[in-house]
């Protein structure tokens, strides 16, 4: 029973791609088109017009939201990628047994089996002004006055989104590296590299691949977060996807969904430059 | 033993034989409490039978189902979706639903659709005489008028007709939806952290309590809380809270985003939980507050005060409607249901959580005397006051902040709302929130 | 191996820093698994009133805490549904994406934007497609599917890590051999992706347990427990929530344990060749 080799991956892809094209493609129509519908007396209106767009465009509401959640992305990115390598790299080079590598992953992935809303209220009781840290450095005589900016502030969101969105930095890491063949460590060793060396000249080039996939997870997360930077800042800054769902929940479709197109493509143009960068298809292919 | 479980036994049994009764003599009128009578061949297929209730977590809680299975011949099934998911589920999946539970002001987005609902035959709802006129009249029982600030529930109870897409001024026999629960609201203080009486809404924007307030992050009812502090303060004096005009969202706003440079605002909350631990943690001390958030916070022996205001309160109400799709015997279940539900169980076990019932008097049968006198009439309670799950929730003596039914629902300044502004609205309240 | 990495500084200054991750990762966890013992009066925050199990009780009533019993089943159903799709499926395609084929980059696209579409509006979009054919969304299709369109992309972008450099050698010399695509499937490919298929699947596994905004509009009349979590935080909610987080990590580090563990006696009985 052979198949020709030519249609293999067009078999291999078909499931993914109907799927994607069913439950994905359907409504991405459905939003571009609905983005150019007028909304009246609370209703949704077939119509073809402008508005929608011309009102995102020339609100300040949409540049103080993007670069908010720019300024988000990078830090967060800059972080979990820093964490997210070193962890993978202690996992992969220095964890010796399968079994402990996958136990040790497994305690990794654990938290994130409790709800994410829960995780997230029980920052409170830790970040809060009467809270444990503010108690402990209180009690360590560190500082007299508990710090506000612990939560409800750029830094709590910022906790909170690196303590979310790490793993996926972890796991695409983690998958690359353990790709790289050991005894080319060993030789560059032997040849008198240095650890350093090691690192910026064998083990970066290999995983950037990894790299490249968990940035594209890291930032697409940021972008498209619903309601972290909404809890965690206290309500104080809000997310692009939040702004877009105090619409939706008054059933302003016309107006979201403008927001919603205008955020699939920074957001793809932001995939994309992180693909011109690293050509992960390339590097599967090679 | 609870003083309120021996009474929903004592009723509760009756009423049960009674039902069983009906389903099994066909058409026949039976006394009070019954169903309208089933046709014989409709007795079996009842069984099969589920009403599919969707409404806010607040009303929709699993223990009225498990009563209501326990009571009819059929099957009621609940979902509880917060508000936001909840609207958007009906317009876009009318049939997953057959109760809509929604709060008024959406039924004047709901209505003018005209593919969603289908009117409430009021000669089929038994206790429409007897539900509190603020909704039958749009009146007070001593003929004052309710404020129509916001979207009062009167003004979108009826409808022309059994097609009609408008609503109707003045009574007839078909009404949008029945009221179910409702209540005032107003802010929650801190009084042991506050250490004075708090008796206007200004005080929400007082820089005496600067980064110690929150208000609600739900932008609709978020600006009227913010409009009462506002107005109350003198900056702005509004034709109508509940539907402002582009002037005066921009102005509100503006002050709004001014009040958070300055860093008045601790935080804006936008679930339950959030306004409890607020309060409890002292994070906050004066906010804008649900009743039983108020109630949670001191559950946990921390002093908390849902403080009566001069200027009254900000009111809201849930209505329960019946879906277009909804024909034949599913309707005819679906009325029972609605009479269940008003026939006094739903009501007590929801006034053990603050809340009211459109038909108290039928509630009042399943509460205690205690009970009532405590959650209705503003009376000291005489022994603890029970929650709807058996715990204490005040020590006796205690007395319901802001007192009597008519002392609180008398006072009523505005109502949650949509504003015709809705989308304006929306827009600005996001620019404030990422200010 | 051995030699390049025995035990040197970096291990230690490594190790130091993944446990200091692991407590940043269960930091905030442990409030949760301290208040989940609250007495029967107590709330969600510090101080806890009284010691007591009351909330694991409460998880098994359907009173109260919301129908925790119905949801859990439904989203542990519908988890391990997307899981088993997910690894099938990401698999296949990610051993399609090793050659250029006609229509590779648009798909490849598709799953790029597939990954970023603000899930609510795809919430919106399937739940607006079951009523044009009516049929009525329910957890096992319209979420599945919903789901899927944010699982798949992750699947198939780790599985881009797990093939990158992937030595295709093995695969043409098992098929000169005269071994057919399916035994050079399950004898070569497989388990050398092994790690990787495992990655993919607690992806799709957690992602699943977890998600709110696309099945939000796609459940139907149950809710999964993220949506019943959610409608319970608008209303009065009670520590059972953080007792369901304590019974979630134990019960996850029991079945870890139990599996590596007896993996681990099995390997060793068969002569301790577990060291990689």
């Amino acid at each position: 029973m052979k198949v020709p080799s030519s249609i293999v991956p067009y078999i291999q892809v078909a499931p993914l791609a109907l799927i994607l094209l069913v439950f994905f493609g359907i409504p991405l129509v459905t939003v571009v088109v609905v983005s150019f519908f007028d909304y009246v007396n609370f209703q949704t209106v077939p119509a073809f017009m402008l508005y929608n767009y011309e009102e995102v465009f020339t609100s300040g509401l949409t540049i103080t939201l993007y670069l908010t959640m720019l300024k988000y992305s990078v830090i967060v990115w800059l972080i979990t990628l820093f964490i997210g390598f070193n962890v993978a790299y202690f996992l992969v080079f220095h964890v010796q047994s399968l079994l402990w590598k996958i136990f040790l992953f497994l305690v990794c992935t654990v938290p994130f089996w409790t709800s994410n809303i829960i995780r997230m209220i029980s920052w409170i009781p830790v970040l809060g002004r009467n809270g444990l840290v503010n108690q402990m450095l209180i009690s360590l005589g560190l500082i007299d006055e508990p710090l506000d900016f612990l939560l409800f502030s750029d830094f709590s969101v910022i906790v909170a989104y690196v303590h979310l969105f790490t793993l996926f930095m972890v796991v695409t890491l983690f998958n690359s590296m353990a790709r790289i063949d050991p005894a080319i460590l060993e030789a560059a060793v032997d040849a008198g590299a240095s650890r350093w060396q090691v690192i910026t000249q064998i083990v970066i080039p290999l995983t950037k691949t990894g790299i490249a996939l968990g940035s594209i997870f890291v930032v697409t997360l940021v972008m498209g977060d619903f309601f972290v930077v909404k809890i965690m800042s206290g309500g104080q800054s809000s997310s692009a996807v939040y702004a877009m769902w105090n619409e939706i929940s008054m059933l302003q479709y016309p107006s979201a969904a403008a927001s919603a197109v205008i955020l699939l493509i920074v957001v793809v143009l932001m995939v994309v430059a992180i693909l011109r960068v690293v050509d992960v298809r390339k590097e599967l292919s090679g | 033993m609870k003083p309120h479980k021996n009474s929903k036994h004592a009723s509760g049994l009756n009423r049960r034989k009674v039902l069983k009764g009906a389903a099994a003599t066909a058409g026949l009128a039976v006394g009070s409490g019954a169903v309208t009578g089933f046709p014989m061949v409709w007795a079996q297929a009842l069984k099969d039978i589920t009403i599919h209730h969707v409404g806010a977590p607040y009303s929709a809680i699993i223990d009225i189902a498990n009563q209501a299975n326990k009571d009819l011949p059929f099957k009621i099934e609940m979902q509880a979706l917060a508000h936001d998911a909840l609207r958007n589920r009906l317009v876009t999946q009318p049939k997953t639903v057959d109760i809509a539970d929604t709060e008024y002001f959406f039924l004047r987005q709901l209505i003018p659709r005209g593919d969603v609902l289908q009117p409430v035959d009021l000669d089929k709802f038994k206790y429409w005489d007897q539900v509190v006129p603020i909704f039958t009249k749009g009146e007070y029982p001593d003929g004052r008028k309710v404020s129509r600030q916001g979207v009062l529930p009167y003004e979108v109870q009826y409808l022309g007709g059994a097609d009609a897409k408008s609503f109707h001024d003045g009574p007839t026999k078909w009404a949008s939806g029945i009221p179910m629960i409702y209540n005032a609201d107003t802010l929650g203080i801190r009084p042991d952290l506050v250490k004075r009486e708090i008796h206007n809404w200004s005080e929400l924007l007082n820089p005496e309590f600067k980064g110690k307030t929150a208000i609600l992050d739900v932008p609709e009812i978020g600006i009227m809380d913010a409009a009462m502090a506002i107005e109350s303060r003198g900056d702005l004096k509004y034709a109508d809270k509940g539907n402002m005009t582009r002037e005066e969202i921009d102005k509100t706003i503006a002050i709004l985003i001014d009040a958070k440079k300055s860093g008045q605002f601790r935080a804006f909350w936008s679930t339950f939980d959030e306004s409890v631990n607020l309060m409890a943690s002292g994070e906050v001390v004066i906010q804008s507050m649900w009743s039983p958030a108020v109630a949670a916070v001191r559950s946990r022996g921390i002093p908390c005060y849902y403080a009566p205001l001069k200027e009254g309160y900000r009111a809201w109400a849930s209505s329960m409607s019946l879906m277009k799709h909804l024909d034949g015997i599913r309707l005819e279940a679906a009325y029972d249901y609605l009479n269940w539900y008003h026939s006094g169980w739903e009501g007590a076990f929801i006034a053990r959580q603050g809340y009211y019932s459109a038909v108290p008097e039928t509630a009042k049968k399943f509460m205690s005397e205690d009970e009532w006198g405590y959650w209705y009439e503003g009376k000291p309670a005489k022994g603890d006051i029970i929650d709807p799950y058996g715990n204490v929730m005040e020590k006796a003596g205690a007395v319901r902040d802001g007192g009597t039914f008519w002392e609180r629902m008398g006072n009523v300044a505005c109502w949650n709302t949509v504003m015709d502004e809705s989308r304006y609205m929306t827009r600005k309240w996001n620019e404030f929130v990422a200010a | 191996m051995a030699q390049y990495r025995k035990r040197s500084w970096t291990f230690y200054v490594l190790a130091t820093f993944f446990i200091l991750f692991v407590l940043f990762l269960y930091g905030p966890m442990l409030a949760i698994y301290i208040l989940s013992f609250q007495g029967p009066t107590g709330g969600l925050t510090f101080p806890l009133n009284g010691v007591s199990l009351h909330w694991f009780g409460a998880l098994f009533e359907q009173q109260r805490t919301g129908d925790f019993a119905g949801s859990f089943t439904r989203s542990i159903l519908l988890a391990f549904l997307v899981m088993i799709c997910t690894v099938t499926f990401s698999v296949m395609a990610g051993l399609a994406f090793r050659r250029r084929f006609f229509g590779s980059t648009a798909i490849f696209y598709m799953a790029v934007a597939s990954l970023v579409m603000p899930g609510l509006f795809l919430s919106l979009g399937i739940g607006l497609i079951f009523r044009v054919i009516d049929v009525p969304t329910n957890w096992y299709v319209s979420a599945l599917g919903a789901q899927l369109t944010w699982t798949l992309p992750f699947g198939l972008l780790i599985m881009f890590a797990v093939l990158s450099r992937f030595n295709r050698s093995y695969e043409e010399a098992a098929r000169d051999l005269g071994a057919t695509n399916r035994q050079t499937l399950q004898y070569i490919v497989l388990p050398i992706l092994f790690p990787g298929l495992i990655a993919v699947a607690l992806f799709g596994f957690t992602l699943s347990y977890d998600e709110f905004p696309r099945t939000l509009l796609t459940v139907g009349p149950g809710n999964t427990l993220p949506l019943e979590i959610y409608a319970m935080t608008t209303t009065v909610t009670s520590p059972a929530l953080y007792a369901l987080g304590t019974v979630t990590t134990v019960v996850s580090f029991a079945a870890i344990i139990l599996s590596l563990g007896s993996i681990a006696i099995i390997q060793w009985r068969r002569g301790g060749r577990f060291r990689k």
